[in-house]
């Protein structure tokens, strides 16, 4: 790997990113109901205020023009302000991004920590109980609904036993960190579960068909250490799949998390962006696929990159 | 512990315990009042502002902090809060000029009103409050009554006289009610985006200390609040509130069993048995003004304009049932006023749950059953869509009902359930063939934007001359009992016509810990927390 490789990469997205951009704002366009529509039921707002609104929101401009304006904005870092709350749409994403990385992040650590020795574990021991333990256990997380989940450990932790909140991301007037820390328990746990349940399947896979190779077996029959053929040798091998489809669950994991944020009520992204589509809060919503479609760029890039590190007998030129 | 419906007709668990408090109060016993306590509340939406004028929700969290010159009580009947007393006519306070065609309201304020930050409540800030929302750069969700203000005069700091473009006998549930903006702290400055948005300045009994968008707002008590109790006491009593946003409702109630969250309001009828259930936990029936209606768009499939269909319709829905599956809290309902108000009329032409006369009026309209068990006439089979607000658990059990109803006489419904701006979009523009859901109106109800020919809310593209006259009438005068009169006549002849069919009136679940007292539901869209002065947390 080289920096002009990277540099390659990089530029690249940009005429992707605009092309993106192009549809999103089009599809987003076509679909039902301006921002406006939503004092469309309100009596006290006459048919000349919407008028003097949509002259004000710039929604009165064909659609070509509202995208070059939209665009210039973009690039020169004037996102605008949400329809919806008149807050500038920097600090709307901003307010709800940070939850959404904290809880995405610490989810995201917690579910490799498990997954990956779950999946080594089950690949060493192939169909033996153990195997088999927590096999039955990743087909139950994966078919396992979410909410269902939450709701149980909900009352089991806060209203059970008292030991958890059970939703929120602070308690009102404690900043605490071992207070954020409590109320991101649940939700962190909830968030892996699913991951766990995949990544711990693909793990084993991976593992198995290592563990299989040639040179696995003539490291055994030098007679190197079980403990050093599987650490050194087979486990790094079999992380590189892991690796891109780990890399690609992180943009997901990050965006996705729109259950385990409303059950929870964690103020991330994903809840922004349910609310801004009902409102169709154009601004807002631009700026989160934006975003959205940049972090699952970056994150592909980064599974090339660190499959290149994790495997040397990949270059890219 | 036993459900107690509340409302001015009932003597309840919540009125004996007022009348207990009252007594107490009344007689200045030794006993000590209590005082204290930091409320919880749980909300199910995100807010998105907390200026009462651009939000599209409701004032719940705001309500404690800016107050307007009138409120409406748990009667929702209006008081005066910031003003000295309601004007009316006969106080002088509402003066018609001698054409009947337009009037001047005098609003007296009350003295020693301070702002949150201590500056002085004046009739120039009722002024600038109706400048700021009428100005149409300001982009609000709720500009009501600013465009039938012609100026407003203020002759002096505690005086605010107001001059009419025309008869507004609906004017105390508007601007003046939702709450002041001052204009110290705001004039000159954008109200899109001004961060008064975030942090509004009002004279309420509670403070904003802190909003945390997609958390919570959390209020602490204003020390300097002009309101005093009975025996002098400051209030409010309550140290803080908080209010918790919670958008999932099983969470919510899981809040509500864990303590985290003290009262919540709309808990599911699915989960009162539940909640009423815990030893700690009050479960109240709030009858909001509220009522849930089958609209038929006039604009959709030429059977919806058949009399005779609609009266099928009508006949042939069992509201009984519809109540049932909604756990019987909501009751069936005979006319678009609910019983809450006086001008309900009772003796509306009434259309009892008859399937055999349903399908003898299909019959006879010329109506007859194909193969597949649908009437059709001319080739048009009686096969529409009904659109509910998707994610409405009680309007998605509701339109099942409706369903299999109508299925018995031969009509096919399909559901067509919309969310969010598209939803709104197809009941402005009238896109749907019928609608389930529910209006809700101000203590001051004007059913002309339902009804009226050019009403804002008659996406169903309705007219009748009739309606429009009647309403026009009832809308323009402040005689009470006339007004009353017009709209007993408005309801006959619209059930006459069914453009809309009442199905039940709403009621809204309110289970809140036993802890609280003095907590009174308000049936109006102004919010249960519109009086929170005198509410505290038992020890």
């Amino acid at each position: 790997m080289n920096v002009s490789y990277l540099f390659k990469r990089l530029v690249s997205m940009l005429p992707l990113l605009l092309g993106v951009s192009l549809i999103l704002f089009g599809v987003l366009h076509l679909a039902p109901g301006t921002p406006l529509d939503v004092y469309a039921d309100n009596p006290s707002v006459s048919p000349e205020a919407l008028e003097q609104m949509r002259l004000a929101l710039g929604l009165d401009q064909p659609a070509h023009i509202q995208y070059f304006h939209w665009i210039r904005g973009f690039l020169t870092g004037e996102w605008g302000y949400s329809i919806r709350t008149g807050q500038p749409v920097t600090l709307e994403v901003v307010q709800h991004l940070g939850p959404t990385m904290l809880l995405g992040g610490v989810s995201f650590l917690l579910a490799l920590l498990v997954a990956v020795p779950l999946g080594v574990i089950s690949a060493l021991r192939r169909s033996s109980a153990v195997d088999y333990t927590i096999t039955f256990g990743a087909f139950l997380g994966i078919s396992m609904p979410v909410f269902w989940l939450a709701l149980m450990l909900q009352l089991l932790f806060s209203v059970q036993w008292r030991l958890l909140p059970s939703a929120g991301m602070s308690t009102i007037g404690d900043g605490s960190v071992l207070d954020l820390a409590r109320h991101l328990i649940l939700p962190a746990c909830i968030l892996a579960f699913a991951s766990i349940a995949g990544w711990s399947r693909y793990m084993r896979s991976s593992m198995v068909e290592v563990l299989s190779q040639d040179y696995v077996r003539t490291a055994r029959a030098k007679g190197l250490p079980g403990g050093q053929v599987v650490y050194r040798h087979a486990l790094r091998n079999a992380l590189a799949p892991m690796i891109t489809v780990v890399a690609l669950d992180f943009a997901g994991i990050v965006s996705g998390a729109v259950i385990t944020e409303t059950i929870f009520a964690w103020p991330g992204i994903g809840r922004l962006f349910i609310e801004s589509m009902n409102g169709r809060d154009y601004p807002v919503l631009m700026a989160l696929m934006m975003i959205g479609s940049l972090a699952l760029l970056i994150s592909n890039l980064i599974a090339d990159l660190a499959y290149a590190l994790a495997d040397p007998r990949i270059r890219y030129e | 512990m036993k459900l107690s419906p509340i409302s001015q007709h009932s003597v309840s668990r919540k009125s004996r315990l007022l009348l207990a408090l009252t007594s107490v109060l009344l007689c200045g016993t030794a006993l000590a009042q209590e005082r204290g306590g930091t409320l919880t509340v749980g909300l199910s939406y995100d807010i998105d502002t907390l200026n009462v004028y651009s939000t599209g929700f409701l004032h719940d969290a705001v309500a404690p902090v800016i107050e307007g010159l009138l409120a409406p009580d748990k009667n929702a009947k209006y008081v005066p809060v910031l003003a000295r007393e309601v004007p009316t006519v006969k106080n002088g306070g509402i003066k018609v000029a001698p054409d009947g065609k337009t009037m001047i309201i005098t609003y007296k304020l009350r003295p020693n009103v301070k702002w949150h930050d201590g500056k002085p409540f004046t009739s120039a800030d009722v002024r600038f409050t109706w400048e700021a929302v009428k100005n149409p750069k300001f982009i609000a969700e709720s500009k009501s009554g600013t465009e039938d203000i012609l100026r407003i005069d203020t002759p002096d700091p505690l005086t605010a006289v107001v001059h009419y473009k025309r008869i507004a006998p609906d004017f105390a549930s508007t601007l003046f009610t939702f709450g002041m903006l001052p204009k110290h702290a705001l004039e000159g400055k954008d109200l899109n985006t001004d961060p008064y948005n975030a942090k509004p300045l009002g004279t309420g009994p509670f403070i904003v200390k802190e909003f945390r968008r997609g958390q919570y707002v959390a209020l602490t008590r204003n020390p300097n609040y002009w309101r005093k109790d009975a025996k002098g006491q400051q209030l409010p009593y309550l140290d803080a509130m908080n209010f918790k946003i919670i958008p999932d409702s099983n969470t919510l109630v899981t809040q509500l069993r864990s303590g985290e969250v003290q009262l919540a309001y709309n808990v599911p009828y699915a989960q009162v048995k539940q909640l009423d259930a815990l030893p700690n936990m009050n479960v109240v029936q709030n009858k909001v003004l509220s009522w849930q209606h089958l609209d038929f768009n006039f604009k959709g499939p030429a059977a919806l304009r058949d009399i005779n269909v609609r009266q099928a319709f009508a006949h042939a829905i069992n509201r009984d049932a519809v109540s049932k599956a909604l756990g019987g809290y909501p009751v069936p309902i005979d006319s678009v006023v609910v019983p809450v108000f006086d001008a309900y009329n009772k003796n509306v032409p009434k259309y009892p749950y008859s399937l055999s006369r349903a399908n003898a009026i299909l019959d006879a309209a010329g109506y007859r059953r194909g193969s597949d068990g649908i009437r059709a006439k001319n080739g048009a089979r009686l096969s529409f869509n009904i659109m509910v607000q998707a994610g409405r658990p009680n309007d998605e059990v509701a339109q099942q009902v409706i369903i299999a109803n109508l299925k018995s006489i031969g009509v096919e419904l399909k559901p067509d359930n919309k969310s969010g701006v598209a939803f709104r979009e197809a009941r402005y523009n009238g896109t749907y063939d019928l609608w389930y859901g529910g209006w809700i109106t101000s203590a001051d109800p004007v059913y002309s934007v339902f009804f009226g020919s050019k009403g804002v809310n008659n996406g169903q593209s309705y007219s009748n001359p009739r309606i429009d006259q009647l309403l026009a009438q009832a809308e323009t005068t402040l005689d009470d009992d006339a007004r009353r009169a017009t709209l007993f006549t408005f309801q006959t002849e619209l059930m006459k016509d069914l453009p809309t069919l009442p199905i039940t009136t709403n009621i809204s679940m309110i289970a809140f810990t036993n802890k609280l007292v003095n907590f009174t539901p308000n049936p109006t869209n102004m919010t249960n927390f519109v009086d929170v002065a005198s509410w505290y947390l038992r020890k």
